[in-house]
């Protein structure tokens, strides 16, 4: 087997262009791949990663939106106060825990039911557009839910959302200090729905969550089941 | 605050950050993002894409934390490589076009690397050492290095085969080498 590499002629040009980033794509991954086992390499490009840090060091800083971080602390499932509305999420997330201890009683859902949810901005036309990635902790991602104000739709994909199977799933809008609004319910299929009036204003600071109803939905119009997904919609 | 102060309370975060403490992560965030974002805007320069890779970046940070060894370099150094990392995988794997233009006046003003954080000595090593490079091999590295230039674009700007821009950033990055060391 021929190698096509460098690196073995010349392990730190190949270390030096590896940092610079102009490694051709095919050679950076076999580079990147053989680093994992090479301390010499690791040491090759430690010693340019520091040469050359303080040119990095001298691009001016540009302050990230608020988004970014709350889509980390949802990620590496953030708990922390750090999100505005964060107390709303811990409250959700004990919900759904009590939810699973309940679930497995029953039988009805899959354990590991837990709260993550990755939002951020996405490059929108006319109207803007959230997008809330609802999971079930490391898993698919449960649902993918997409608001766009544009088109006047809430758009929902459900990938894993297990249904137990006398109960509907309901998916909700709840605004910052207003009562849970119903959006619809969440069928096996992608499901469109229309955007109601309250999110139209603007969704910041709101959040969906999805509760157990009984087949059909809410009787009430309000939330009647536990919560069991529950994820921020944050825009930039 | 100088840079060893500075750069052990960057090691502490770390170390409880590798420890599972989310609002280490938080602090850590608050120290560098914005300087982190600033080398990876520069990179990408779509505002969209570097929020979203400084996001992969954190949550790599998070992930990797317990593999940071403060004996083996300054704390910013890591992380900056986490992030620039981050921005040329990213970059690469677009593939799309990009209209590759230099900034005016920018590669003149280097190696003024005046407004830069971090070691002061290796700064005004670098920045010295920089200016002995000669002009072609010094504007591949830097465009490369502070922007993601490949050597297809660098190839383009200059007018020359790919394999010449391969020889001058090998060159390059020898002569600077020997220039660091020597000093």
């Amino acid at each position: 087997m021929s190698d096509p590499h460098s690196w073995p002629d010349d392990p730190d040009g190949t270390a030096g262009e590896y940092v610079l980033g102009t490694l051709p794509p095919e050679e950076r991954t076999a580079f990147a791949r053989a680093l994992d086992g090479d301390a010499g390499l690791r040491a090759l490009v430690a010693g340019w990663e520091a040469r050359l840090a303080p040119l990095a060091m001298a691009t001016p800083p540009v302050a990230p939106g608020p988004a970014t971080w709350a889509g980390i602390a949802a990620r590496i499932g953030g708990t922390q106060g750090a999100v505005p509305g964060g107390a709303q999420i811990i409250r959700l997330e004990r919900t759904a825990r009590r939810w699973r201890v309940a679930a497995m009683g029953a039988g009805a859902l899959a354990a590991g039911l837990a709260l993550w949810i990755a939002a951020g901005p996405r490059p929108a036309g006319e109207g803007a557009q959230y997008l809330a990635v609802v999971d079930r902790g490391g898993a698919l991602p449960a649902l993918i839910v997409r608001v766009d104000l544009g088109s006047g739709l809430v758009q929902v994909r459900s990938l894993a959302a297990e249904t137990p199977p006398d109960r509907s799933l309901e998916l909700w809008y709840v605004g910052a200090g207003a009562a849970p609004r119903s959006l619809g319910l969440v069928t096996d299929a992608s499901a469109r729905l229309p955007v109601p009036a309250a999110l139209r204003q603007g969704a910041e600071g709101g959040s969906l969550a999805v509760s157990v109803e009984p087949k059909g939905g809410s009787p009430t119009g309000s939330p009647t089941g536990p919560v069991i997904y529950s994820g921020k919609l944050v825009r930039d | 605050m100088g840079s060893a102060q500075r750069d052990g309370d960057l090691v502490r975060l770390i170390e409880a950050v590798a420890g599972g403490d989310q609002a280490a992560l938080r602090a850590l965030y608050d120290a560098t993002a914005p300087k982190l974002l600033g080398i990876v805007l520069r990179i990408l320069r779509d505002r969209g894409a570097a929020e979203d890779t400084l996001q992969e970046v954190f949550v790599r940070i998070w992930q990797r934390a317990g593999s940071y060894e403060s004996r083996a370099g300054a704390p910013l150094v890591w992380l900056v490589a986490i992030a620039r990392n981050g921005a040329i995988d990213r970059l690469r794997q677009e593939k799309a076009a990009r209209l590759t233009q230099v900034e005016e006046g920018w590669l003149e003003r280097l190696p003024d690397l005046g407004d830069g954080e971090g070691d002061l000595a290796r700064r005004d090593a670098l920045a010295h050492c920089l200016g002995t490079v000669e002009v072609p091999q010094r504007e591949c590295l830097v465009l490369a290095y502070c922007e993601g230039w490949s050597r297809e674009e660098l190839a383009a700007r200059f007018g020359c085969p790919v394999n010449t821009v391969k020889t001058w950033l090998r060159r390059g990055l020898i002569s600077l080498r020997g220039c660091l060391e020597a000093a």
